[in-house]
């Protein structure tokens, strides 16, 4: 909704400041509520997925997740990252109510789907090459590379 | 000869501070010392539900550089001992007091009606929610200079 109402005239070229902010639904998409899924980045169960089951305060979570193995425990903020995905639970519910609704909302194969669980896979493929594998990435890139340069190279001669 | 019996909670984060606290509280209470006394028994006493989060009401008594003061503190945490370390934290950095000038004299589980500090009363909302805008991390792996500024969006 733009309720913005310019009434000096703008110069050609010139937008207002927070017009791209105003095209958007809202500005903030995600937010750390109950029954948000959530990505551990760090600590003993980095790597794993869990929910939001309640909050001790503004720093810390009570966070389950009973498919993905995290038992239930307080968590930092700092040691998560959101997620777009939420389950519907009540506050402060049973590990087992959790798990139901986990199951109901296909969360493991939705998050699956998402960039962040792509580039978590991406990363732990890449740290797991042997030697022989980064050759053969090595060679891969820098023939990929010369060929978009050489490309590039030649559209410019003839523009 | 009366024998003299008598049982304190500690909070400690061993048992020799354990032990020395119970010493120095029941000097308080009987004219007694380490030497004339024994302790019989010291037993641990485990958390009760340590995944429901709960208001600990704490009341501390603690000496200031001027003078000796009472306090009502309030911490949301899932565990007693949990709550008590808060305390100290918090009293360390609000008050600079030292955990040898702290007494915590009673922790209680409140409910959320009955607690006072508008800090613990803002969680206390079934449809809690908010979002975290600018969100700044450490960086773990990342050099420390970098030619794009990294995105703040959760």
């Amino acid at each position: 909704s733009s309720g913005i109402n310019a009434e000096w005239p703008l110069r050609p070229g010139y937008k207002l400041y927070f017009e791209h902010q105003t095209n958007n639904a809202m500005l903030y998409q995600r937010y750390i509520e109950i029954g948000r899924v959530c990505y551990i980045r760090l600590g003993e169960h980095a790597g794993k997925t869990c929910v939001v089951v309640d909050m001790v305060d503004q720093k810390h979570l009570l966070v389950d997740g009973p498919m993905s193995g995290v038992p239930r425990s307080t968590i930092r903020l700092n040691q998560v990252a959101i997620t777009d995905l939420k389950i519907a639970i009540p506050r402060g519910c049973k590990t087992n109510k959790v798990r139901v609704e986990l199951t109901k909302a296909d969360i493991s194969t939705k998050f699956a789907k998402t960039s962040l669980s792509k580039k978590a896979e991406a990363k732990e493929a890449k740290a797991g090459l042997g030697d022989f594998e980064r050759f053969k990435l090595r060679v891969a890139k820098t023939t990929r590379n010369r060929k978009i340069r050489s490309t590039v190279r030649k559209l410019k001669k003839s523009s | 000869k009366q024998w003299y019996q008598r049982r304190v909670a500690i909070t400690a984060g061993d048992e020799v501070v354990a032990k020395s606290r119970f010493w120095y509280f029941l000097r308080q209470l009987k004219k007694v010392r380490k030497v004339n006394g024994e302790i019989l028994r010291l037993s641990l006493r485990s958390n009760t539900s340590p995944t429901k989060i709960k208001n600990f009401g704490i009341w501390v008594r603690y000496d200031s550089r001027s003078g000796s003061h009472n306090m009502y503190r309030e911490y949301r945490d899932v565990s007693r001992t949990g709550a008590v370390t808060q305390c100290y934290r918090d009293m360390a950095a609000r008050h600079r007091a030292r955990a040898h000038s702290i007494q915590i004299m009673k922790i209680e589980s409140i409910k959320a009606g009955d607690t006072r500090r508008p800090l613990t009363k803002q969680m206390h909302d079934n449809k809690i929610e908010f979002p975290l805008p600018h969100r700044v991390l450490k960086y773990t792996k990342k050099s420390l200079f970098v030619a794009n500024r990294p995105s703040t969006m959760q």
